[in-house]
């Protein structure tokens, strides 16, 4: 694990309806150090997926620097593991193959990378699932296979793009916590991005406020763990947080 | 009354979830029957329209001299050279314009122009060019098969999300594996829809290619009865047509879908 940093990120391209060139992204600056939870929030259109699809490589940059662990990024790679907001496994891999996958890339063996696969199964209370189908899975056990298929392949980075953003709400809230308790084991450096903001301060050591492309704040999100909602949503400072950003978020 | 007719529902259901084969003969049941009494009643002549009775005796009859197999498995044989060779070189071709939009650009229309001129329409040139034989029929057949298959593969190609793409590649997935472990797979299941539309198509392309130039096959067979004034033999020929794609796509084909598409959840049942 690795830390990233990202310096004048921008992102221009020409809008051929509007027929003038737009700035998703303006001037971003954010530097996260290895084993940091930072999550980018902000509301739709504000250019919060514009600079995860950068940061992994699925979109060129127009200006500025990524940088992994002092390397610039140039295309996707296995450095950036990626969590969809849309799960993206493979429908015809099983819930083992999907999570051996990167391994496999990698050139493990199989007996090897089945294992590898099989822990990190365990990790997210999957094991009962290895040997189906994705289609065969409910929505939130399916996400939970996308996070640790990412986490298997051990990335410097982990990308989140709104991943519980297609879950129902309850579900949504057990992720949540089973994601802080992952992080906790394992402290990959993540990068969440959400529009919720109750869950950017559940997740994150870093909340950062995004609007119209720019970073209006960087707040420090110091609650105890390991977190959990019955004992967080009651809490004032939880609630003072949350309050904060909100009014940040709202009022750009 | 009733729970007579609830017991005989009953029963039908068991027995066909037991022996399935039973329920895919049962349809077929009412046909023969009426088929059998429009014959009994002579509605028609005997010479035009024979019974299923006298239908099964000349099924009997060909095996008996061995002309059936023979027909039966140069046909078949003709089919399997035409279709081996329309996958192999349909599915590289899909995949290929399905994936670069240069290769799109340059072979679409190629492909929908060709696609026009129906196989068969090829037949007077193919007979000019390579006689009456095997090559000809080969060439049409491939020809058939090869449409259905190219496109399908291109629309498969296409249909896969972006996401997976990109899942792939920050999984570390490089370009060339790619086509096995992502295109592959997530065209496959429009693949095997075009093989079944392809082959559907090969199957009467090839009765077709065989009443025109053939000198054997199921295709003769009937041309030839018909020269010889023998009804029977042409409705055992159709039969045995129903037949065969039946197997083929019951045994071959569904079983495949089953598998595949259905199973990831990628096509619905």
């Amino acid at each position: 694990m690795k830390n990233l940093t990202i310096r004048n990120l921008s992102k221009t391209y020409f809008d051929p309806y509007a027929g003038t060139n737009v700035t998703a992204v303006h001037d971003v600056s954010l530097n996260v150090e290895q084993g940091e939870f930072v999550c980018i929030v902000g509301p739709s259109g504000c250019g919060k997926t514009t600079i995860l699809n950068m940061i992994a490589g699925f979109l060129p940059h127009t200006g500025g620097d990524i940088l992994v662990g002092g390397r610039p990024v140039n295309g996707p790679g296995p450095d950036r593991g990626v969590v969809f907001q849309s799960f993206a496994l493979f429908p015809w891999k099983t819930v083992l193959e999907n999570v051996a996958f990167g391994p496999k890339m990698r050139g493990v063996g199989k007996a090897e990378r089945e294992k590898i696969a099989h822990e990190y199964l365990a990790l997210a209370k999957l094991t009962e699932a290895a040997g189906r189908y994705p289609a065969e899975l409910s929505g939130g056990m399916q996400q939970r296979v996308g996070v640790v298929r990412a986490l298997a392949n051990e990335p410097d980075v982990l990308l989140m793009d709104e991943p519980f953003a297609s879950v129902d709400a309850q579900t949504r809230m057990t992720l949540q916590e089973e994601l802080t308790r992952i992080w906790q084991e394992k402290r990959p450096t993540v990068i969440f991005i959400t529009h919720d903001v109750a869950e950017a301060v559940f997740l994150a050591n870093r909340v950062v406020a995004l609007s119209k492309g720019r970073v209006l704040e960087e707040i420090d999100v110091d609650l105890p763990r390991p977190r959990s909602w019955d004992a967080l949503n009651d809490d004032p400072q939880f609630k003072e947080l949350t309050g904060r950003v909100l009014q940040l978020v709202r009022s750009a | 009354m009733k729970p007579v007719i609830l017991n005989i529902w009953s029963f039908l259901v068991r027995l066909t979830a037991r022996f399935p084969s039973i329920g895919s003969i049962a349809p077929f049941i009412p046909i023969v029957a009426a088929w059998w009494i429009v014959t009994e009643l002579q509605i028609f002549p005997r010479v035009f329209l024979p019974g299923p009775g006298d239908v099964v005796r000349s099924f009997g009859l060909l095996v008996y001299t061995g002309v059936l197999p023979e027909y039966l498995q140069d046909s078949m044989v003709r089919l399997a050279v035409g279709a081996f060779w329309g996958i192999a070189l349909g599915i590289p071709l899909g995949i290929l314009v399905g994936l670069s939009q240069r290769a799109h650009t340059a072979l679409w229309p190629l492909l929908l122009f060709f696609q026009a001129i129906g196989d068969i329409a090829w037949l007077p040139i193919l007979v000019i060019w390579f006689g009456y034989g095997l090559v000809t029929m080969t060439v049409v057949i491939v020809y058939t098969v090869i449409f259905p298959v190219v496109l399908n593969t291109v629309l498969g190609v296409r249909s896969i999300p972006i996401t997976m793409e990109r899942a792939a590649r920050s999984l570390g997935c490089s370009r060339t594996r790619m086509l096995w472990e992502v295109v592959l797979p997530g065209a496959l299941p429009n693949i095997v829809t075009g093989l079944r539309n392809g082959l559907g198509y090969g199957w009467r392309a090839l009765i077709a290619t065989e009443i025109i130039v053939g000198t054997s096959g199921i295709g003769f067979l009937m041309f030839d009865a018909r020269r010889a004034g023998s009804v029977v033999e042409i409705l055992l020929g159709m039969i045995i047509l129903g037949i065969l794609w039946y197997i083929v796509d019951s045994w071959i084909l569904a079983p495949i879908e089953r598998a595949t598409g259905q199973r990831w959840g990628l096509v619905t049942r």
